[in-house]
């Protein structure tokens, strides 16, 4: 029984962090992943006004700012009506919305198939290709954030969603010009992802035709697949959803029961040697993210892969990707029935409450985001984040690993066990907010 | 385009950041035709010439150092080594260094965590930190929260062109940083008559007024090169808040603050006397107009 201990930098994970390995025996018996600088974004919210929260929050993350912009607001709006003021957005500030948040989960997939999945397997397999991917993934992620700014403004960081709706009051113009951007969003899907249309794509829902996947998404599961991949990188089989929205309920789901949550049993704790606070639901550990939204929503080719390969990291790498489809035809829906003659934004500016607490929660691309609020006399006295990144990364328990160091114990080699860490779409800056 | 010549090697350091200019960069349409004139030596995303284990030894070339994120003397670490160490060793070999958006270049956000440590990497806020003599000679501002890809691009293209990029007392760039943000804003027509906006979420009306709009007083050129190729905060009805200026974040950044009911802070360079003789003026009169929605739907 020979011990080993290697410390290793990751990078490209939206900064850095450092990860100890401990091999036995040649295999990876635990890892402590330590992250470095706490940024204290929540501790610079405190004394301002309650909306700032709109602008300063968004700056936790440059890849998933519009959904920490969308928990801000639902947060004050939680508030407002924990108060007793009643927020019925319109639908079509909600539908609004709704598009620019699935904006920003599609740019992150494809941004991380392409520019982290693609390669870093290459890599681990020895194929490296001279194919420059990255260009693919700009030109993809350019078209899409585009469509999400015609109604928000930028991308990054918009504070476009304020209490009641929306800041933008878009023309026929403004849709047009956007549905032309998700039609070549869905064009480049067809003819480069996946080589199928999006309709036949979303028909498939068994892993028995998986064959007929082609494009650069088949390209991935095929060299999964032959290179013994299928069933590695497995963790605790339990995932939960706080958020609601178009690709799952809230829930969790345990092997494959599912059953209600509450959000008031989320907990989270210091954790030495990092500057990451633990997440736990009930003093349990679960994993969130795109696999999460499949495992709850029972989505059947989720369940499909699930029952063959389990919680591994083909199984996770393929719930993201086919949540790019799944939102890239809800945006088209969203747009065909936008009703652009309601209001944007139905509450006044001041609507007369200085003194609330609610809390946020967005599906966001790496999972459940949430944010709460506490607000007196109009100043913001404590804010709480609480990022995907913190569930899927925690340190354990006692009688049970963190999330990704379960999926990479047994690891042959710290290559094996980084990539099996990247599947789970690592966001550093995120977990040290 | 793929040429031979000598390519000048380009390193994006990252000190502390959201990543928010990374990815504002990523959204240029342009990016690997303006990237090909440059030897990408590290990139927080994109793939380079050497590791992040490579730059933290310190070896690596750099000709053009890009600088992301607020900046600490001690306690900010990559793989044990400090990142101020680091960035002076690239700043001392970088024949141009580019402070790309608020943070690297005033300390930004990140600065009111611990303002007495926490700044740009040349200036805190306004005023010159101690390595600004060094490097003043070859620094670039880039301020912007993010950074806009095309104010990147075209110090990037100047500098591959080898053409003097003009900077006013901040480093900025002139041509970028001349314009206020308020030019080119679609709302113009309300500001000059001075009719406020009644909600967010209208077409109709300014935001200068009520909604907290600093751009009249913030200097950028959101639109005129626009965000995304596409649109601006102001056009989909989002006030600026100002987030170009060495001293943002402001506060309570959805109001403005008022004296008498007049904008606190003026128009750019505007004596407040001008300002009430024009808006004594122009609330005058009242213009139908303006009274209207901008675009009637049949019903």
């Amino acid at each position: 029984m020979k011990k080993l201990q290697i410390r290793q930098l990751i990078e490209k994970i939206e900064g850095e962090a450092e990860l100890d390995f401990t091999f036995n025996d040649g295999l990876i018996e635990d890892v402590k992943i330590n992250f470095g600088f706490y940024r204290g974004i929540e501790e610079i919210l405190k004394g301002k006004d309650a909306r700032d929260a709109l602008v300063i929050t968004p700056r936790v993350c440059g890849i998933c700012n519009h959904a920490h912009l969308l928990a801000a607001v639902r947060a004050i709006e939680n508030g407002y009506e924990n108060a007793g003021l009643k927020v019925n957005l319109s639908s079509k500030a909600n539908d609004i919305r709704e598009f620019t948040l699935a904006c920003e989960l599609i740019q992150n997939h494809v941004k991380w198939f392409y520019m982290t999945i693609l390669p870093q397997l290459e890599a681990y397999i020895y194929q490296k290709s001279d194919e420059n991917y990255a260009i693919k993934a700009t030109y993809f992620a350019s078209n899409i954030t585009k469509a999400l700014a015609i109604f928000a403004g930028q991308w990054p960081h918009s504070s476009y969603a304020v209490p009641g709706g929306v800041t933008c009051d878009p023309t026929h113009l403004d849709v047009m010009q956007a549905k032309s951007l998700i039609d070549e969003s869905i064009t480049f899907f067809e003819q480069v992802m996946t080589g199928l249309s999006l309709e036949s794509y979303l028909n498939i829902d068994s892993v028995s035709d998986l064959h007929k996947i082609q494009g650069d998404l088949g390209k991935v599961l095929y060299k999964m697949g032959s290179h013994g991949m299928a069933k590695m990188g497995q963790s605790h089989d339990k995932f939960i959803v706080f958020g609601d929205c178009i690709l799952s309920k809230p829930g969790k789901s345990i092997v494959t029961t599912v059953s209600n949550v509450d959000i008031r049993y989320v907990e989270e704790a210091l954790q030495s040697g990092t500057v990451a606070k633990a997440v736990k639901y009930k003093n349990k550990l679960y994993e969130v993210g795109p696999l999460s939204r499949g495992m709850v929503a029972k989505t059947p080719i989720i369940k499909s892969f699930h029952k063959r390969y389990k919680d591994s990291l083909l199984t996770r790498v393929f719930a993201r990707m086919h949540e790019v489809a799944l939102l890239l035809d809800y945006n088209k829906k969203l747009l065909d029935n936008l009703q652009l003659d309601e209001p944007s934004c139905i509450l006044d500016s001041d609507v007369g409450f200085y003194e609330f607490e609610g809390v946020g929660v967005v599906e966001a691309a790496r999972g459940s985001l949430i944010h709460k609020t506490t607000v007196k006399c109009g100043v913001i006295t404590n804010y709480d984040i609480i990022t995907p990144t913190q569930w899927n990364l925690s340190h354990g328990t006692k009688d049970e690993q963190g999330v990704a160091i379960e999926a990479m114990i047994g690891s042959q080699s710290m290559e094996e066990a980084t990539f099996i860490f990247r599947t789970f779409d690592v966001c550093s800056v995120c977990t040290t907010q | 385009m793929i040429t031979e010549s000598y390519k000048p090697k380009l390193l994006w350091l990252q000190s502390i950041t959201c990543n928010g200019n990374t990815h504002s960069f990523l959204n240029h349409p342009n990016l690997f035709s303006i990237l090909s004139h440059f030897e990408i030596m590290h990139h927080p995303v994109l793939e380079g010439a050497y590791t992040m284990d490579d730059v933290i030894k310190g070896t690596v070339a750099c000709d053009v150092l890009i600088v992301e994120g607020s900046f600490t003397e001690t306690k900010f670490l990559k793989a044990g080594v400090e990142v101020s160490s680091l960035m002076k060793i690239y700043a001392d070999k970088a024949k141009h260094i580019i402070s790309a958006g608020t943070c690297a270049t005033f300390g930004g956000i990140f600065k009111q965590k611990d303002p007495e440590n926490i700044s740009g990497f040349c200036f805190d806020l306004e005023e010159k930190t101690s390595r600004y003599v060094q490097y003043a000679s070859k620094l670039i501002s880039l301020p912007g929260c993010p950074v806009h890809p095309k104010w990147l691009s075209y110090v990037l293209l100047m500098i591959a062109n080898n053409t003097k990029i003009n900077i006013d007392n901040l480093h900025r760039p002139v041509e970028l940083y001349g314009y206020t943000v308020h030019t080119g804003c679609t709302r113009n027509e309300y500001f000059e008559w001075k009719i406020d906006a009644k909600n967010f979420g209208l077409k109709e009306g300014c935001l200068f007024y009520e909604q907290g709009c600093q751009g009249p007083y913030t200097r950028g050129s959101c639109n005129k090169i626009l965000w995304n190729d596409t649109s601006s905060k102001t056009r989909v009805g989002t006030p600026c808040f100002g987030c170009t200026e060495p001293n943002y974040p402001q506060e309570s950044l959805f109001r403005t603050k008022t004296n008498m009911g007049i904008p606190a802070k003026m128009p750019l360079g505007i004596p407040r006397r001008a300002y009430l003789i024009l808006t004594g003026v122009a609330k005058s009169f009242k213009i139908k107009r303006f009274s209207e929605k901008l675009l009637e739907y049949d019903k």
